[in-house]
């Protein structure tokens, strides 16, 4: 019987034990100022000096060419060192992006002159990346969008509208996926990816607050915006194969089972205060599960990434990871209320508090960003065969 | 693939071809009406896979714990309707021991009991699948600090039949200063759990292997069964279930392999702790889907899916459920604090 998924299992080799005993070392000290609310965010919350310290340390870009700045380490190590980073809720959101996939996608598929001059600046940490796709009337059905870039002599004109760009307002560039051929008759055709400096005329940046009351997302408004030629990032209408190209690695790794991790640490903690109560037999239940649960989610993210590094495309053990993992993620919540009976009122300066009531409000976006959990059901039931 | 990762995938597809054919509605309900399944397991004993972690020294095909997964899947995924497991367990325990092993099925007591001066054992265990089918059954007993593997003549042990979901033979058994045809002194003892995390590994992986059978089930039945024109596959909802069930078959059977391999590292108690929690949930959403996803006929009695189902109940259930498993090991890490916790994954 030949399941359509397979996870062999890829173990982290014993020399990466100091890299990860030098990321913890970091991590404890860099930590000790984070609140609760500042650790909730995890790999979306934006620091830059923060980004910086970990550019300087050679965690950004790490298995990049030297001949950019990168650290030419394999892909184990940037994973031994992003796990570390998400155990502690660490602020990367200045350097997500871009080191996980607009770095890559330029590696793999920019110019030599685009590899040279953008590269440098986002392993130092300094500059931050956002991503242009979803539209006010484009978001699972991301082909359909309007955004269009128009060329003109020497370069492009864009017009349209980008939604839900997290970070916008604080990026230096977007990777942009536009329309550059409305001629065609498939929606999927037709689009490219243009590398866009935000500082661009003709670019207005409108923060939309969340249900927080944070303001992370933005509208990205393109009026008449100009962007020369050798900002078009790979081959002209092939947008969307480049796009969906490295879902499967963003939609697999730890990012997507860890961003309620702090949760666990500090509901043990509270569990051993002599004046709890909760320290019961379902409290060991729950920990015990949800501890259970990440070692085999974590399983299957490594096998995955040791798959890519194959050369393989394992997309359908992706889309299972991610389903997992939201449904994990939005569990952890839910888990620690359970335990606690944890009301809705904050206790400032009291981080299980803060984690918490940041996760109960922020969970609902974890099945929605990156493909939502309908789409990637769908996805997975088609890699089943069911007709 | 080494030489014997090589044989182990060999190995598992005989076990699947084999089990393929001998294993019908009819073999279960004549097994679950206790009627042994005697030649499947003359031709299983055959193929040398009850010796399969037995060293060669000692006369087996010394595959690794790991190599073996793949058969114990396949095996699983066919509702494993003798006691395959257990024989390669208490086969690869008697070598350990240095006994001889007997012939034919044996069976796995995962309860301690007490050894007296006089060499002879006294316990209980609530649970003992197959023992009717059984000549034989091994047990850890405990002197102080030392442990002995023992032999046991089945008959010398009282035994009450169990009635339980899979309907398969299972007696809860007492050993009352019972003497072993065999025992031997452990040179490296089990931990305190003794067999209990391999019986649990085991049970891991069987999960793996039904969820499997589960999921191909489902998607046949979606791409066949017609309702209101069109094979029920293509309505969403019901996608949508059947990828929440690949999503837990996927995880049981990485978790099953993580607990075989775990025991190759030595870490067996670890990797059964995880392997079961997690196998016991994919076992029971991957029940309520299935059913779910068939109906009313997949409730009786004309399709075979309650053979399945029946089985994960009850192995989910075996060699500690997963609610036993996740209150030990939270039992475990709470004490350990907070601190502690993330270095005890990520090592």
């Amino acid at each position: 019987m030949a399941a359509s998924f397979k996870f062999n299992p890829l173990p982290i080799p014993e020399e990466y034990a100091p890299l990860r005993q030098e990321v913890r070392s970091f991590l404890r000290e860099a930590s000790q100022s984070w609140s609760g609310w500042k650790i909730g965010h995890s790999w979306t919350g934006y620091d830059k000096e923060f980004s910086r310290e970990v550019g300087r340390r050679g965690w950004i870009g790490m298995t990049w060419p030297k001949v950019y700045g990168g650290g030419e380490r394999t892909s184990l190590e940037r994973f031994v060192v992003v796990e570390e980073m998400l155990a502690a809720g660490a602020p990367m959101g200045a350097h997500w992006i871009a080191d996980r996939q607009s770095g890559p996608l330029l590696l793999r598929l920019g110019t030599e002159d685009q590899r040279r001059r953008f590269l440098p600046q986002i392993i130092s940490g300094e500059h931050c990346y956002c991503i242009g796709l979803s539209e006010p009337d484009s978001g699972s059905d991301l082909a359909s969008i309007r955004s269009r870039a128009e060329k003109v002599s020497g370069g492009w004109r864009l017009n349209g509208r980008k939604i839900w760009t997290t970070n916008g307002h604080l990026s230096d560039f977007m990777i942009g996926l536009f329309r550059s051929d409305s001629s065609v008759t498939v929606k999927h055709q037709g689009l490219s990816q243009y590398l866009i400096d935000m500082r661009s005329s003709g670019i207005e940046v409108r923060p939309i607050a969340d249900l927080t009351g944070e303001a992370h997302f933005n509208e990205v408004l393109f009026e008449d915006v100009f962007i020369p030629d050798d900002m078009l990032v790979g081959t002209e209408g092939n947008g969307w194969q480049q796009a969906t190209s490295e879902l499967t690695f963003e939609r697999s790794q730890p990012d997507r089972f860890m961003s309620c991790f702090p949760l666990l640490p500090n509901a043990i903690d509270a569990l051993n205060d002599e004046q709890s109560d909760a320290n019961d037999r379902f409290a060991r239940r729950q920990i015990g599960q949800a501890v259970a649960d990440m070692v085999i989610m974590r399983e299957m993210s490594l096998s995955i990434l040791g798959q890519l590094d194959e050369g393989q495309t394992p997309s359908q053990e992706a889309a299972l990871v991610k389903e997992l993992g939201n449904t994990y993620e939005q569990r952890a919540p839910a888990m620690v209320r359970e335990i606690f009976d944890t009301d809705a009122v904050m206790q400032p300066g009291y981080r299980l508090s803060e984690l918490q009531t940041y996760l109960t409000q922020t969970v609902p976006s974890f099945s929605l960003r990156g493909g939502t959990r309908e789409i990637l059901r769908g996805i997975i039931a088609k890699g089943l065969g069911l007709k | 693939m080494t030489d014997d990762m090589n044989i182990g995938a060999m190995l598992a597809e005989q076990i699947d071809r084999l089990l393929a054919d001998a294993v019908s509605r009819d073999l279960f309900i004549a097994v679950e009406s206790g009627k042994p399944a005697a030649q499947l397991w003359q031709a299983l004993e055959e193929l040398g896979i009850t010796t399969a972690l037995v060293s060669e020294e000692q006369g087996g095909a010394g595959l690794a714990w790991g190599d073996t997964e793949p058969s114990l899947r396949a095996a699983g995924s066919r509702g494993m309707p003798v006691p395959l497991a257990e024989t390669m367990l208490a086969a690869w325990a008697l070598a350990r021991a240095g006994l001889a092993i007997p012939s034919g099925p044996i069976a796995v007591s995962t309860a301690l009991y007490e050894l007296d001066n006089d060499g002879a054992i006294s316990g209980s265990d609530a649970e003992v699948s197959w023992l009717e089918s059984c000549d034989h059954l091994v047990a850890v007993a405990l002197r102080g600090s030392e442990q002995h593997l023992c032999l046991l003549d089945k008959n010398t042990v009282t035994a009450e039949p169990l009635h339980t979901v899979a309907r398969e033979p299972c007696c809860s058994i007492v050993a009352d200063a019972v003497n072993p045809l065999a025992s031997a002194r452990l040179q490296t003892p089990f931990s305190e759990l003794g067999l209990r995390a391999h019986l649990a590994a085991i049970r891991a992986v069987q999960i793996g292997g039904a969820m499997e059978q589960l999921l191909e089930l489902c998607v046949e039945y979606g791409n066949t069964r017609e309702q209101f024109g069109r094979p029920i596959g293509k309505f969403q909802a019901i996608q949508h279930a059947i990828a929440e069930l690949a999503s837990h078959t996927a995880a049981a059977q990485v978790a099953g392999q993580y607990a075989f391999r775990q025991i190759d590292a030595g870490n067996g108690d670890y990797g059964a702790t995880v392997a079961k929690i997690r196998v016991g949930q994919a076992a029971t959403r991957g029940a309520e889907i299935a059913h779910q996803v068939f109906g009313a006929i997949g409730f009786t009695d004309e399709h075979i899916l309650h053979y399945f189902t029946r089985r994960l109940w009850q192995w989910r259930s075996d060699a500690g459920s997963e609610l036993w498993w996740a209150e030990r090991f939270g039992g475990q890490l709470i004490p350990a604090g907070g601190d502690a916790l993330w270095p005890s994954i990520a090592r």
